[in-house]
């Protein structure tokens, strides 16, 4: 399984499109809008890379925590599953995971220390709860493979590693999108790689026919991630308290 | 051969209502082992298609210092919720108990392990295991070991509690790897290896373990078969050392001494890493200066010097790990292609005619529900949900020792658990208290000396081995 991605559950767990873009009804009552339900999902995303930040936790921690909470809200709605409280207990959870474990009350005192907005405030107790929440959620599923690996080997196999950096930026970005629910890991790898010689004028049309991959899907993914920096927009913190209220319970 | 009454009911707080919805679909039969992650517990299966069905529940202890599912529950998940392969354990079902915030893990449950059946033939039928059954035990391990390494698995803790055994059925005699609470991938570790602490019970810690490398690698599960083939073979521990607890050090010098008075001394020629090890280094006056006689291994084990087994047991016990046979070229060895040849059934006669072994089942104390709370005269009074109610005068109602077990078992101080009328069995048992006195398992079809024998089982280890592991005293 670690070696073996074809034979993973999360190979099995890809979802289409329109089956990630589903707001449960709950939500729907509340008037959450597609557009909406990707926002706070990106905005949680962001909230689990500075959390993990704080508590000093690597790249592939982060990227394990927004694929659980990603995955935790295919299934769940936002009413019932707070995404403020979502979003630290999935950093929680993938921290152990990843064998590398940030204390619930580390995380509590950070959450407590930069955010003075109360909705964002929980105790211990919480988190714990949530994460028996989130593992049940996740149908115990635990295992997550992400573009990092294969984007070094392919970088590497390209002879085109002075692109790492950049590439490796590009793949960060796609965890504010929801491509690591349907695409396999190294498939959103190329398409980062393709970006990437694309800006950096680089020729890599013989290297990517020799691959045989599927360009078609690769050009797809790149195009969605193009299309996401031309139109995401910070929303001011108003509007996306907004959002927030319609789903908060009250 | 035993075997388990599949029918007829058993525990008598099955029938409680109160039970949360997922526990409905097992029929409690009671506890068959303690460690320190939790309990284990024998069911049956109420649903259809398999119902009566044996499956072993490991019930995983919230830790007590606010840090939520442990990380031993979590690596057990993660990895066997990926795996499947006929000698591994199979997972069959997670359940989360809100109200305690405790996890349940279902396995199908193995009625024997190798250390039970070392111990068998050691105390009790004083004769070797047969070589049919040693060759097919040890095959099935690789087998299953090779599936996992090959997968980035380490699994960190083999010995012959871990190594499960299937009972009567389909599977009779099939192996199965159990225990991942120390398993890891090993393919892209985030952090040093050893930074998980001391891994694999000391008797079976690989060489390069005990002086402290920070690297290591599947070739650690391999000196442990090798440890465990070797057990097989004489019914004893190979390297039986005494650890020295209470202290993070790994270093394991007696250990270690065992070890090279076999094998003789390791040297930097043979294994050219050693020199890089942090114990070789720091403690040159201990090990370095230390000279062995070599009686040889072949010796110990009692194997001819050119015999296959021996071959392939020395290899497996080689110093350096980069050297160190993997599981893939062990499965391939000779010693695998003589005769007798390996089979699915490891505990058939290995001659027709000959009598099969018959192995003893696990004891089951049905006296411990679910909560980990043990049924006491009077123990209605214990209110419920109220840690601090077992501590109080009313609560410390010893359980009643029942006199067929032997002293290590009646766990004297045990305390009722919190919670515990949810599934108090004195208080729906509608038996006079007097009548089965710590609820001896009567409806089982095993001799008292067969219960003796095995509750006195002494595992050497910590943590929770297989099922049935070391009886610990409970203090609340």
């Amino acid at each position: 399984m670690a070696a073996n991605f074809w034979t993973s559950s999360h190979w099995k767990q890809l979802l289409e499109q329109e089956e990630v873009d589903v707001v449960h009804s709950p939500d729907k009552e509340r008037g959450l809008t597609v557009e909406e339900f990707k926002y706070i999902k990106m905005h949680m995303a962001n909230y689990i890379w500075k959390l993990a930040q704080l508590v000093k936790v690597r790249q592939r921690v982060v990227a394990t925590a927004v694929a659980y909470m990603r995955r935790v809200y295919t299934r769940k709605s936002m009413t019932e599953y707070d995404p403020r409280l979502v979003a630290p207990s999935c950093l929680y959870l993938a921290s152990k995971a990843e064998e590398s474990t940030v204390q619930a009350r580390l995380l509590v005192f950070y959450i407590k220390k930069q955010y003075s907005d109360e909705k964002y405030r929980f105790e211990i107790k919480d988190i714990l709860e949530m994460e028996m929440k989130i593992l049940e959620a996740l149908d115990y599923y635990l295992v997550v493979y992400h573009p990092y690996r294969p984007l070094s080997q392919l970088l590497q196999d390209a002879g085109m590693t002075d692109m790492t950096h950049l590439s490796w930026g590009l793949v960060n970005d796609t965890y504010k999108m929801d491509l690591v629910l349907i695409y396999p890991p190294y498939m959103i790898a190329l398409a980062c790689i393709y970006i990437a010689s694309v800006l950096k004028d680089k020729d890599t049309t013989a290297w990517f026919e020799e691959l045989r991959a599927d360009m078609n899907v690769v050009k797809n993914i790149s195009m969605e991630i193009l299309d996401f920096y031309d139109n995401h927009k910070i929303l001011p913190e108003d509007r996306t308290n907004a959002i927030f209220n319609k789903i908060s319970k009250s | 051969m035993n075997s388990r009454n599949a029918s007829g009911s058993s525990n008598n707080y099955n029938s409680n209502p109160n039970r949360p919805a997922w526990l409905q679909q097992y029929d409690l039969i009671g506890k068959i082992g303690e460690g320190t992650y939790g309990l284990v517990f024998l069911a049956r299966t109420l649903n259809q298609p398999n119902r009566g069905k044996c499956i072993a529940i490991k019930k995983f202890k919230q830790s007590k210092d606010g840090d939520g599912i442990s990380p031993t529950a979590i690596r057990e998940i993660m990895l066997l919720r990926e795996i499947t392969h006929e000698n591994v354990v199979k997972l069959v079902n997670v359940h989360i108990n809100p109200a305690d915030m405790s996890l349940y893990l279902a396995f199908d449950y193995a009625e024997h392990d190798l250390y039970e059946i070392i111990r068998h033939h050691r105390e009790k039928v004083s004769q070797s295991i047969n070589q049919y059954t040693v060759k097919s035990l040890l095959w099935q391990l690789l087998n299953g070991l090779n599936y996992l390494h090959s997968n980035w698995i380490i699994h960190r803790d083999l010995k012959p509690s871990n190594i499960l055994v299937m009972g009567d059925g389909d599977d009779q005699g099939v192996v199965k790897i159990a225990d991942f609470g120390l398993a890891r991938i090993y393919q892209a570790p985030l952090k040093y290896l050893s930074e998980n602490g001391v891994v694999v019970t000391i008797w079976y810690r690989a060489p390069e373990l005990l002086l402290g490398a920070k690297h290591y690698t599947s070739a650690v599960d391999m000196w442990a078969v090798g440890c465990i083939f070797a057990e097989l073979l004489t019914l004893k521990p190979l390297f039986q050392g005494v650890e020295v607890k209470a202290t993070q050090n790994p270093f394991q010098l007696n250990q270690l001494e065992k070890i090279f008075k076999v094998l003789g001394h390791p040297t930097p020629e043979k294994w050219p890493t050693l020199v890089n090890l942090p114990h070789w280094q720091s403690d040159q006056q201990h090990i370095q200066g230390l000279k062995y006689e070599n009686p040889g291994l072949y010796s110990v084990v009692h194997l001819p010097q050119k015999s296959p087994a021996y071959d392939l047991l020395s290899k497996m016990l080689e110093y350096d790990p980069r050297k160190r046979l993997t599981a893939a070229q062990a499965l391939d060895h000779e010693y695998f292609r003589i005769e007798p040849l390996p089979g699915r059934n490891a505990l058939v006669p290995s001659q027709p005619g000959e009598k099969a072994v018959s192995y003893p089942i696990r004891p089951v104390d049905t006296t411990t529900d679910f909560e980990g709370s043990t049924s006491v005269q009077g123990s209605q009074s214990v209110p419920s949900g109220n840690m601090a109610s077992g501590v109080g005068a009313s609560g410390v109602a010893p359980r009643p020792v029942p006199r067929q077990m032997p002293p290590m078992v009646g766990m004297q101080q045990r305390m009722p658990g919190p919670g515990m009328t949810a599934f108090n069995l004195a208080s729906q048992a509608g038996l006079p208290s007097g009548m089965n006195p710590g609820g001896i398992p009567m409806q089982r079809a095993v001799s008292q000396a067969h219960q003796q024998q095995q509750l006195r089982r002494k595992d050497p280890n910590m943590g929770m081995p297989g099922y049935p592991p070391q009886q610990k005293s409970r203090r609340f």
